[in-house]
């Protein structure tokens, strides 16, 4: 008795850590609400994705709770006591084959949908950023304008390089690598991408809101890979001109 | 040392890759201790970088995926009725080239000048390129993985010669015991997956010491060849890595229920499905290199999950209306399930190409797979190790320890992993030895750090009850838990040559059958049998 109780404890406190853990994170479920066109893209199809996933979840761990409690073997009953023998289904089979092809369909047509809007380049960028990785380091470059700004390599203690991106232009970013495999990621952006040496990856951002943003480079690349960071900053168009005027300096 | 039995070669196998997660193991609570806080405190960047490295090959190619060769070498031969496996000496070399490579890998980690290999456990170039790792240490690790890789076709090869030749008189391909299918389609895997990666290992030893340019695009070679090379195997790999124990658990989930399965024919096709599909998404590992059909992969990767959601209906269709009985083998199928279905969703989240864009190479996926394969394989493997224990050593390992390990691995495994998820939507990129405060992730760290502790407490008990069980000896009778397949239906453990007498096959589940004549349907007992 004892141990079939302390069994129902543990499956309880298990589903409140579940839910509480869930619930704590908000309807962001945790993820960035994306601070750029792009980026909120991509987080409303978090939500759909997320609330899909809780669905099956509930389904499962329910169907699973209910055989482990409900079914589960009586004290009055022996341990030679055989549960019902059938088989199979096949219309029950049927359906529960088809159901995950149905969500499937639906997951996948609308991701490919927000792929091709997040990942959309436009013909006529406002601004042009040309960002080169290199170990450990970042050398961001706009062209049009002249101007350069590179990181002093990186290492534990040494921060990385600023860059300041204006509100709600359209920047083109050419990126590439001088040396090993890198990748550019700005978690609220919702978007990477890898640095390729040999290769140009080009993907636009049109930042929604002002703030300062955390970046990171997210392709393993040697020693100094956890500090090969960086900082973007979303300021309005007139001080990212002042700052472009000045020569990118740090301010 | 010079054994051909496979029994003794399964069971030297499953010794081997255990004390191989014991070592893993222990790596990984070097980088959990170092990352409970913010800075560098214990090891420095390029042990850190090593640390993972050799986590990684060790838990996949020297623990998950041989512990499922041990468990198919032991277990294929006594399901099919089967004295052997068909080619008992190659089965005893493919046991010495997997031991002999996985000591090339633990040289790799530090017998090297330039430190020990630190490439992560895919190699990419050109960080894996003689400019950027001059040691010895990658070298040698891909010396180790190449035997393990020859190790791995020649099982493959063994498994499959020995399942479609020497099954019984009356075990048709359709009365199979599902382990052994899940493991055929495995080893079909193996035997499709790894001679790629063997030729971009070879071609990256070629850019490393003889001046090739295969991966270096300085010299005109192209790294995302590698890249796709190596997925090719690095996909199915993960899918060698958990058929065996979904076979696992799907033969002790239908016993500790007293049912038979549910919709064996549809777990069957799923299986194969799985392993027909798993060949066709390997560009998932690469939507965000820019240079892939993401909405080609992406649809297959999805299609993957109908199969996988397929098997969850048959685990649960086989509890529903059974008798339920809680031993330890069962719980840790339960595990399985519990941990298994969060690793599946996540996939699902990761399968679509914009959300990885956010997801991709984040702690997210460490958590994910993390969930796939040590809250999904790992516990397959414990659920393997206390049911076929009996079996193998004739004594039963403890219920009450079983128990307890269960619950410390279970509630310390989500304890580790599940703050990674929480912290990686934060940002928090894989493979860093060190993150700055202020970022939202020392929170999650510490707790996932103090779960890895509760974690190892389980591991550690196991071993505690291995050897106190070892010196009860609680005898355990031929079969202790009512089981179904063949290896059931003889001694524990069983004579050198598996069977005195066999009984007849008339169903997947011939030693049911044997104690309930009345139950079995088809032709009467009298009938005489197909020849073999
Ligand atoms: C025993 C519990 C385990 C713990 C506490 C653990 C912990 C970790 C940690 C801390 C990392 C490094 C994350 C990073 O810096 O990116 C890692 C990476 C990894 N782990 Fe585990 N792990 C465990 C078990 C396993 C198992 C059973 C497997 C697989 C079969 C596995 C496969 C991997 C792989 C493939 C990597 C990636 C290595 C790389 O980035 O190159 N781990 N694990
Ligand atoms: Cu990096
Ligand atoms: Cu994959």
């Amino acid at each position: 008795m004892r141990g079939r109780a302390s069994r129902v404890t543990v499956i309880a406190a298990a589903v409140t850590v579940v839910m509480a853990s869930v619930t704590s994170c908000s309807s962001s479920f945790g993820m960035p609400r994306g601070s750029t066109e792009q980026g909120e893209e991509i987080f409303d199809l978090w939500q759909i994705f997320f609330w899909a996933g809780i669905a099956v979840a509930v389904l499962v761990y329910g169907l699973i709770a209910w055989s482990l409690i409900r079914y589960r073997r009586r004290r009055r009953e022996s341990d030679a006591d055989l549960g019902l023998q059938f088989h199979a289904n096949v219309p029950l089979e049927i359906i529960y084959t088809a159901i995950p092809v149905v969500i499937v369909i639906v997951l996948f047509t609308l991701s490919f949908g927000t792929e091709d809007r997040a990942s959309s380049v436009s013909p006529t960028p406002d601004v042009v950023l040309r960002a080169e990785a290199f170990s450990w380091g970042w050398r961001f470059g706009f062209p049009d304008e002249g101007v350069e700004v590179v990181s002093e390599p990186s290492a534990e203690g040494v921060p990385g390089p600023e860059i300041l991106l204006p509100l709600g232009r359209t920047t083109r970013i050419e990126l590439t690598s001088n040396d090993v495999v890198h990748a550019f990621w700005v978690a609220d952006f919702l978007y990477k991408r890898d640095a390729i040496p040999g290769r140009v990856n080009v993907f636009d951002v049109t930042p929604t809101e002002m703030g300062t943003y955390h970046g990171v480079c997210s392709e393993f690349c040697g020693i100094h890979h956890a500090y090969m960071t960086f900082t973007v900053r979303v300021v309005d168009q007139s001080e990212f001109d002042t700052w472009i005027a000045r020569g990118a300096a740090a301010a | 040392m010079t054994t051909t039995d496979h029994k003794k070669l399964g069971i030297m196998y499953c010794v081997t890759a255990f004390t191989f997660f014991l070592i893993g193991g222990a790596l990984a609570g070097a980088m959990r201790a170092e990352l409970a806080d913010t800075g560098s405190q214990l090891v420095g960047a390029q042990s850190y970088n090593t640390l993972f490295t050799v986590h990684g090959i060790i838990m996949i190619f020297l623990f998950v995926a041989p512990f499922g060769v041990g468990l198919a070498n032991y277990l294929v031969p006594l399901q099919i009725g089967a004295p052997d496996m068909a080619f008992p000496r190659l089965n005893a070399m493919g046991y010495w080239f997997f031991a002999g490579g996985g000591l090339l890998v633990l040289l790799s980690s530090f017998a090297s000048d330039a430190g020990g290999v630190a490439t992560g456990w895919y190699l990419y170039p050109p960080l894996s390129g003689p400019r950027y790792s001059p040691g010895v240490g990658p070298d040698l690790l891909i010396l180790g993985l190449a035997l393990v890789a020859i190790s791995t076709v020649m099982s493959g090869v063994n498994v499959i010669t020995t399942t479609f030749l020497m099954r019984a008189p009356g075990m048709t391909m359709w009365r199979l015991p599902v382990f052994t299918w899940n493991v055929v389609v495995t080893a079909i895997l193996g035997l499709v997956a790894f001679p790629p990666a063997v030729a971009a290992f070879v071609l990256l030893l070629f850019d490393r010491r003889l001046a090739g340019q295969a991966f270096d695009p300085l010299g005109g070679g192209d790294p995302i060849v590698y890249q796709h090379l190596f997925w090719f195997l690095g996909h199915p790999e993960v899918y060698i890595l958990i058929l065996p124990f979904f076979g696992v658990i799907t033969e002790t989930i239908p016993v500790f229920s007293r049912k038979p399965l549910f919709g064996y024919t549809g777990f069957i096709l799923a299986t194969l499905a799985i392993g027909a599909l798993s060949t066709g998404v390997w560009a998932h590992h690469m939507f965000t290199t820019g240079v892939v059909d993401n909405p080609f992969f992406s649809a297959m990767t999805f299609t993957i999950a109908v199969p996988t959601g397929v098997k969850f209906f048959n685990w649960i269709g086989t509890m529903w209306g059974g008798k339920l009985s809680f031993r330890v083998p069962m719980l840790f199928s339960i595990g399985f399930l519990l941990n298994f279905l969060i690793g599946g969703i996540t996939g699902v989240m990761l399968a679509s190409a914009p959300l990885d864009f956010q997801l991709a190479d984040s702690y997210f996926l460490v958590s994910h797979f993390h969930y796939t394969m040590m809250g999904g394989s790992v516990f397959g493997i414990f659920a393997a190790i206390y049911f076929w224990w009996p079996k193998a050593f004739g004594y039963m390992l403890s219920e009450r320890f079983g128990r307890a390990v269960f619950a410390l691995m279970l509630v310390g495994f989500n304890l580790t992993f599940w703050p990674q998820f929480v912290v990686g939507l934060r940002g928090m990129p894989r493979r860093i030895v060190d993150y700055a405060p202020g970022l939202g992730w020392d929170t999650p760290n510490l707790v996932s750090s103090l779960g890895a502790l509760v974690l190892s407490a389980g591991v550690l008990l196991f071993l505690v009850d291995a050897f106190t069980s070892r010196r009860r000896r609680t005898p355990a009778g031929d079969d202790p838990w009512g089981g179904f397949s063949l290896e059931w239906a003889t001694t524990s453990p069983p004579p050198e040559h598996n069977f005195s007498s066999l009984p007849r096959i008339r169903s997947e589940r011939p030693a049911f059958d044997m104690r309930h004549p009345e139950l079995v349907s088809g032709p009467p007992a009298t009938a005489s049998e197909p020849p073999a």
